[in-house]
């Protein structure tokens, strides 16, 4: 790949300088004439019918534009699929959780606006609420939505056939249970939208979204106008993990309260209102059954997951089956069936993670570990044993192509020196080994694929349109990059439009780890094309055959004659003055199985390329308070092709610091009666840059055949290795295999003593034998 | 959110604020760095009519020493404690206590030691929005008669988790506090009441002028526990200190242990404290056992209310105590 100026190269980001300095524009900032501020009434308890809501005293007060309730919004419900529509954006019949939208306000300001939302008068009659997945599932009476008995949102069966007569060959079979609590995201940016309505109806929203085609669908359906007049605009946005996957309801109010004042509406979540209001990781119980042979081959499995929903939907059948697919990709198995339940409580939503159920995954792992340890073989070798290979199928029928899974554990092992290390460590120090796999897209049906078109301006610079869209990853740099590349330009030549749904084109959004591999790709074809228009008009000019050139710098020469050449900007004015268009256009469709569905038909083509990865991570655990001191961790990833090492660096060390050093260590919810004790940056314990180890990042290529460059999947899915990494590595450290997750000082701790104590017992019992 | 409304007073000396203070009285809050103050009023906490600034009063921002005390004004940014060679040398409790508080940009644009002596006790059923507070019953820090965090409870258990004090009594540390026309002197373990909700024994036209540390030939440290390496309250710490005998340098002649973060203020444990006198400074045995009791006798008003698990900071008592005593007393 050397003959490529930008991509694989260290480029700085495009963003970068902008937002360092505080000049980005993120949707709080945003002031538009005559705006108003919007706040939302939340439900104060988990479990309430509605029995009315006077609003009379808010409307009175001077200054309050407007007062939305259920009443204005004729029951329009929200779902990801048309299976899992139960949520109204505003509640009429009643309120399921504590933060549930019961109406909204927009005011000349902040202070008139909440002084509103006091005014607003809810009469409630309290319901009993369940906070408990296992008790929900249980009761055949507290239902939170009528329609799903026992409180069963979700039921997610895959099963690959012989799993009972696979476990009867096994010659060694483990069950264990694993447990995680749910996470928060704590993007840097709280959310918020901007809403207004123009003068030819058209709907323009500002927000922070993971595609904003996402966003655009729901607000056409509730406000029954054409797409065409939804327009979700570009604008800075500081972070997703998977929470801002889908419309939010403050989108809906926010647009509704605009409608009704005729005024542009801005509504700011407090820090408490984007844990509560937005969406959680899920917390999750997960019994893993497996069953090895001699060698540690991975013969059966069967695993049942009791994910905790929340008061809705959301994402729910896409985050009931990652966190299995992300393991029956990285691992083979001869068979293996699964169960999934995501269940309904009066807690708020749980929705897509990064980590993808940090319960699961290292369950997965840490029961390997438990395995290799009955059968006297060390973390790697059992993972080698099992890891996925290039040229396999899952289990659910999706054909690997590229895999560097052995490469990335090999990598990892050398320069951790795990082997070195590995049961040789003095007491309380540990090693640990996770791996991981993601999907690079899933099916998504109509807006499965991307588009792009690239216009030429008379001065020879391109405006390049995509509806990628970036959350803080680099996917802006990544358009550029791969547009000045393509068309010989330098990154200062491209002006980027992109994620905005009034100028570009569908596309699958940026939370599947797509936006590469689907959007990238999409502007590379149309690149491609645009400089094939310039090469023939250049070819004339130079009379060689449009073969024989190449783009480098602004200028258009010949390959093997680099002398001969004509500027860039020569070549499009030629061309306008010769009546031939220098626009083109481009787009990329990922062939996946369309048949496949989360929950009827999980089997089939997932997506075109899997990435894969290991982490290794060492500590030292202090034996008197549990405290973890994490020493270093190591961080090998098949990319795929690194289009630009520099951004992916950032992903790696990201995830361990969100999957592993915060998911891990410090970072969970509590809980009085479904009201979030720790909703703020003070109470959730975030990891800062201080607390963060010593990080090797390796980044391994395995070229997969059909992303732009070889590109794949990059860096995300380290988090769930981190997670297992260092899961491993502090169970490793204290003796003791550790399944409740995160693992804070006093589950340590608590582990540490019951350890001794059982050792303890075990010297008396000799010591009276021996008697 | 934004903060509630208010008039900003900025008095030109010491003379004028106490005027002010004496004016307003109840109406009104100190405002010096103002990390816990603002931090309360945008949570909806509480809503000052006056806040009164000590930003001009450069006159309460000093540390020295005088007549064998270390006297450090009430407004002294935690940066200028830090790095104090006194304090070091003499207070290394304070010392350790002010690097632990915040993050290093606060101890050096914000925080003052007189603001942290001064911050509220702390719970997370109270700490937290309007919205939050709704939908149940007050409890009493918040004007009504119930206790989350311990079942039925009379007054307010939230917790006091300045790191500050906690190193400051274990220090024997006095605060001198100014009234118009009127100054007083008060040991610091004597300046809390029995309840959470005004956990100090201060009139709202009181100021905290300066805080006196005996200088005795005694060796402190200061030890605490968090989630975070920085912006974190410890969720249990402890200040120790022992003063070797003038007769027989290796021995005991004063201990002082107290244990912060665990009740509505520092605890100092006289009993465990004075289990050390007369003991050698390097009888790690004795010290196990006087950080056992201090275990024992802390725990019990202990709430769970600022984090982690009860049982977790309960247990973390004795091996603070006994890591603090050792490091203590091994100071050279």
């Amino acid at each position: 790949m050397s003959d490529h100026t930008l991509i694989g190269t260290r480029m700085p980001r495009v963003d970068s300088r902008a937002k360092v300095m505080g000049k980005a524009k993120y949707t709080a900032d945003l002031k538009l004439p005559h705006m108003l501020v919007g706040k939302i009434k939340r439900s104060p308890y988990a479990h309430a019918r509605i029995l009315n809501i006077d609003t009379s005293k808010a409307e009175a007060l001077p200054g309050v534009k407007a007062v939305v309730t259920g009443k204005d919004t004729e029951g329009v419900k929200w779902g990801v699929f048309p299976y899992t529509r139960d949520q109204q954006f505003i509640q009429i019949e009643k309120a399921r959780y504590i933060g549930d939208e019961v109406a909204g306000v927009a005011a000349i300001d902040e202070e008139t606006a909440l002084r509103a939302l006091d005014l607003i008068e809810v009469e409630y009659e309290e319901l009993p609420a369940i906070f408990d997945p296992m008790e929900a599932m249980a009761s055949d009476t507290e239902l939170i939505h009528e329609d799903f008995p026992n409180n069963i949102n979700i039921h997610v069966n895959i099963d690959t056939g012989n799993v009972e007569e696979n476990f009867e060959k096994a010659y060694y079979i483990r069950e264990d249970t694993f447990m995680a609590s749910e996470e928060s995201y704590f993007h840097a940016e709280p959310y918020a939208v901007v809403a207004r309505f123009d003068h030819e109806g058209c709907l323009e929203v500002w927000c922070p979204n993971a595609g904003p085609h996402m966003k655009s669908k729901p607000l056409s359906n509730s406000f029954k106008i054409p797409l065409h007049k939804v327009k979700i605009k570009k604008i800075a946005i500081g972070g997703a993990f998977g929470g801002r996957s889908e419309i939010c309801p403050a989108d809906y109010i926010c647009a509704l309260l605009a409608k009704k004042t005729d005024k542009p509406v801005k509504i700011v979540f407090t820090r408490e209102e984007n844990t509560i209001a937005t969406r959680q990781g899920h917390a999750m119980i997960t019994t893993h059954k497996t069953g090895v042979d001699r060698e540690g081959r991975v013969l059966a499995r069967e695993t049942t997951c009791y994910m905790d929903g929340g008061a809705y939907s959301s994402t729910g059948p896409i985050a009931t089956s990652v966190p299995f697919l992300s393991m029956e990709q990285a691992y083979r198995m001869e068979s293996v069936r699964y169960n999934g339940y995501r269940i309904y409580t009066n807690k708020p939503i749980r929705g897509m993670i990064r980590v993808h159920g940090r319960g699961f995954a290292c369950g997965v792992d840490t029961q390997l570990d438990m395995i290799a340890d009955h059968l006297g073989i060390d973390p790697v070798e059992i993972r080698l044993k099992n890891s996925r290979q290039p040229g396999d199928y899952t289990s659910t029928k999706s054909y690997v192509s590229s895999c560097a899974m052995d490469e990335t554990i090999h990598k990892a092992v050398e320069k951790s020196g795990f082997k070195e290390k590995w049961g040789k460590l003095p007491p309380f120090h540990g090693i640990g080994i996770g791996t991981n796999s993601v999907q690079t897209g899933f099916p998504m049906g109509i807006r499965g694929g991307s588009q792009s078109f690239i216009k030429f301006n008379e001065d020879g610079e391109a405006t390049v349109m995509s509806g990628v869209v970036d959350n803080g990853q680099g996917n802006e740099n990544m358009l550029v990059q791969i547009a000045a590349e393509e068309l010989g330009l330098l990154p200062e030549d491209i002006h980027l439009v992109n994620a905005d749904t009034e100028t570009t084109s569908s596309d699958p959004g940026s939370y599947s780890q797509v936006s590469t591999f689907v959007g990238g790709h999409a502007v590379k074809i149309a690149a491609e094309n645009c400089r094939e228009k310039l090469f023939k008009v250049a070819a004339k000019v130079l009379k060689v055959d449009p073969q024989e050139l190449a783009a480098k710098n602004r200028l258009i020469f010949v390959r093997d004659d680099p002398e001969k050449s004509i500027p860039i900007k020569k070549v499009v004015r030629i061309s306008l003055l010769n009546f031939t268009s220098v626009n083109a256009e481009g787009g990329y469709w990922p062939k996946v199985d369309m048949k496949r569905e989360w929950v009827k038909n999980p089997y089939g083509q997932m997506c075109e390329a899997f990435s894969f990865g290991t982490t290794i991570v060492e500590v030292k655990v202090d034996p008197d308070t549990g405290q973890v001191e994490v020493l270093e961790a190591t961080a090998a990833q098949d990319v795929g092709y690194a289009l630009n090492p520099l951004i992916l660096e950032g992903q790696f060390e990201g995830s361990i610091a969100m999957g592993g050093q915060g998911g891990m260590l410090t970072e969970y919810h509590e809980w009085m009666d479904g009201r979030c004790i720790n909703p703020t940056m003070l109470d959730y314990k975030v990891p800062l840059a201080c607390d963060m180890p010593r990080i090797n990042n390796i980044i391994v290529e395995s070229i997969d055949p059909k992303g732009p460059y070889g590109a794949k999947e990059a860096g995300m899915s380290i988090a769930m290795s981190a997670a297992q990494g260092y899961s491993g590595a502090v169970s490793n450290a204290i003796g003791v295999f550790l399944d409740s997750f995160p693992l804070t000082p006093d589950k340590i701790l608590a582990a540490i003593k019951e350890k001794e104590t059982r050792q303890l017992k075990r010297e008396n019992a000799d010591k009276t034998e021996v008697n | 959110m934004l903060l509630p409304g208010f008039d900003y007073l900025d008095p030109k000396n010491l003379e004028e604020a106490l005027d002010l203070l004496a004016v307003h009285k109840e109406d009104a809050k100190v405002l010096a760095g103002g990390t816990d103050l603002l931090v309360r009023m945008k949570k909806g906490l509480l809503a000052p009519k006056v806040l009164i600034s000590l930003k001009s009063l450069n006159e309460l921002s000093y540390i020295k020493e005088e007549a064998g005390c270390i006297k450090i004004g009430a407004r002294t940014p935690l940066a200028d404690i830090i790095a104090s060679g006194t304090v070091q040398d003499n207070a290394r409790a304070l010392s350790q206590a002010c690097e632990k508080i915040g993050a290093i940009t606060m101890q050096h644009y914000r925080g003052t030691i007189g603001g942290n002596i001064l911050q509220d006790n702390r719970c997370h059923h109270y700490n937290q929005s309007d919205f939050h507070r709704s939908g149940h019953q007050a409890c009493h820090k918040n004007g009504g008669k119930i206790c989350y965090a311990r079942e039925n409870a009379d007054r307010c258990n939230s917790t006091c988790q300045s790191d500050g004090s906690t190193a400051l009594m274990a220090l024997g540390a006095k605060l001198v506090l100014l009234s118009k026309g009127h100054e007083r002197t008060v040991d610091l373990d004597k300046f809390y009441t029995a309840d959470g909700i005004m956990p100090h024994d201060m009139e709202s036209h009181e100021l905290l002028k300066d805080i006196i540390i005996p200088i005795n030939g005694a060796r402190s440290a200061y030890r605490r526990l968090a989630y975070r390496s920085a912006i974190d309250y410890p969720i249990v710490c402890a200040g120790v200190l022992v003063r070797p005998s003038d007769s027989q340098k290796d021995r005991i002649d004063e201990a002082r242990i107290v244990v912060g973060a665990m009740g509505r203020a520092p605890l100092f444990l006289a009993q465990a404290s004075s289990s050390l006198k007369g003991k050698k400074l390097d009888d790690t045995d004795a010290f196990r056992k006087a950080a056992d009791a201090s275990m024992d006798s802390a725990a019990t008003f202990a709430v769970h209310n600022v984090g982690s698990t009860l049982e977790y900071r309960c247990s973390m008592i004795s091996p603070l105590v006994l890591q603090g005593l050792k490091e203590a007393a091994s100071e050279k």
